[in-house]
């Protein structure tokens, strides 16, 4: 369980939205939706405790450390730092207790659940935008945190990545996690989510998902 | 005689170039993983700055105390870690940029260093201060030199996974541990301590160039980072044992020379090297 009391957050005496009283329950899957800039990634950072809120506070049932996973933007990773797809997955075992035949294989399941299997010692630069996402989620399948927070999962991922990626979220659902995903994909969202919180700088509605995004136009492709 | 015996015959038959090869190697083990940690941070600037700030500390250690290695290190060790401390602090309370803070320190620093030397009446060079010299290392210098590398390489070895995480990303780190800042804290401590006990061999700017020039050079040669550390340290070691060699052979002043041939060893690289190097053979296209 999340619980925002009287939240603000945002650049010094720049509060992005009114304060936010928010509980979101164990188990749940919520998305952020709102326009860029409104702050829905600070939240997150936020709630992930690395970024101080400007007032209020947020509380949850497990501690932070272990008890959350937070996935970042791919964009602040320096693509150039020598190292392997496989060194980079496998920091997700930081904090957790495996014998290392236990974590070799682990890894190799989470390798081949997010189709990473023969990239393991690619070095980051050889990675696509996409390879390099699908490694980054494979780092958090294996931290077995109760709370997931995901700051825009799908970006740089083609269609099936985003199939395989809504998949993997749906389980971690149905094993009783509580999941945040920033998305701006409403369709999407709309479609994978119960509920939304829409963030606005007049002020954040929570609700349904079905209920606060209107259906999606289809696009038509040619 | 032969060209094998006018590579070792100095350090056989010298014991100041003895300790100067020793000491200058033991530098070049430890500072290669400093330098290249310092370049995957981007803080390549912190080690240029953290010498300049040695100066008035190593200068105001000597004005007190005369040329001893312990108040000449504690001087500089103090003097180092609070210039580096005080560009962090204004960075962090202004938002300005890192390397402005650290640009504004250098000149101040290296101001301030040559004006209490010509207040100490001038009896410490300062070409050797900022230069260094072979002869420099005496027995207690080298047991400095000893001491220090093998404490920077065990904490090293200690603190290498969480800053490893921390270089590469900071935000994962802090999610699943307190580490980051005491790693950074430790890391930034090893860089001023190699600083200081290498500015007394070869001088304080040139010690930078032994810990960056191989640290950069490195990256031409491999994307792996324990093959970048020790690709570094055997560059820094060659360009030591080579530099000496030149400063014996032509009376050179031996920083520079170790250093120049470090920059040699850099440029040789960047044109070699198979990795990011001029001469690379262009990437296959199926592997793009």
């Amino acid at each position: 369980m999340i619980t925002c009391n009287a939240l603000r957050w945002g650049a010094p005496g720049q509060p992005l939205t009114p304060a936010l009283d928010l509980t979101l329950e164990k188990g749940s899957l919520t998305g952020i939706i709102g326009a860029n800039g409104t702050g829905k990634s600070s939240l997150l950072k936020v709630i992930a405790g690395l970024q101080k809120p400007l007032s209020g506070k947020v509380s949850m049932d497990v501690p932070r450390r272990g008890g959350l996973s937070f996935l970042p933007q791919q964009q602040h990773l320096d693509r150039q730092f020598p190292i392997s797809l496989q060194e980079l997955v496998a920091a997700g075992f930081w904090g957790t207790r495996h014998t290392s035949e236990e974590r070799s294989q682990r890894l190799q399941a989470v390798l081949n659940d997010w189709c990473l299997s023969g990239l393991e010692h690619r070095p980051l630069m050889a990675l696509s935008g996409g390879e390099l996402q699908r490694a980054l989620l494979a780092r958090m399948s294996l931290a077995d945190a109760p709370i997931l927070l995901l700051d825009e999962p799908h970006a740089a991922l083609d269609e099936d990545g985003q199939a395989l990626c809504w998949q993997h979220i749906h389980a971690w659902h149905s094993e009783g996690r509580t999941l945040v995903v920033v998305c701006h994909d409403l369709a999407s969202v709309r479609y994978h989510t119960q509920q939304v919180v829409q963030i606005k700088n007049t002020g954040c509605v929570f609700g349904p998902s079905k209920a606060l995004i209107r259906p999606q136009p289809q696009m038509q492709v040619a | 005689m032969h060209l094998s015996a006018h590579l070792w015959l100095p350090f056989h038959d010298f014991v100041f170039m003895r300790r100067a090869l020793i000491g200058g190697l033991v530098l070049a083990c430890s500072t290669a993983p400093l330098g290249v940690f310092l370049i995957l941070r981007r803080m390549s600037l912190i080690g240029d700055a953290v010498a300049h700030g040695i100066l008035p500390g190593a200068a105001l250690g000597f004005w007190f105390a005369g040329l001893s290695l312990p108040a000449l290190t504690i001087g500089g060790l103090g003097a180092g870690l609070s210039m580096a401390g005080l560009a962090a602090w204004i960075t962090r309370r202004t938002g300005l940029r890192e390397d402005a803070s650290l640009a504004a320190i250098y000149p101040i620093s290296l101001a301030a260093g040559v004006l209490i030397l010509g207040l100490a009446g001038k009896r410490l060079d300062l070409l050797h201060l900022l230069f260094g010299s072979a002869l420099a290392v005496d027995q207690t210098t080298l047991t400095g030199m000893l001491w220090v590398s093998g404490f920077s390489l065990i904490a090293m070895a200690l603190i290498y996974k969480p800053l490893l995480l921390d270089t590469l990303d900071p935000l994962f780190l802090q999610t699943v541990s307190c580490l980051g800042p005491l790693a950074h804290g430790v890391f930034l401590t090893l860089v001023v301590l190699n600083l200081v006990i290498g500015f007394q061999a070869i001088g304080a700017l040139m010690v930078v160039g032994l810990m960056m020039l191989p640290a950069i050079a490195s990256r031409f040669w491999s994307r792996r980072l324990p093959v970048l550390i020790a690709v570094s340290a055997v560059l820094g070691c060659l360009s030591v044992w080579l530099g000496l060699l030149l400063s014996f052979y032509y009376s050179l002043p031996s920083g520079p020379a170790i250093v120049l041939v470090a920059g040699a060893g850099y440029l040789l690289s960047v044109v070699f090297g198979p990795v990011h190097g001029l001469l690379r053979r262009p990437p296959l296209l199926s592997s793009q």
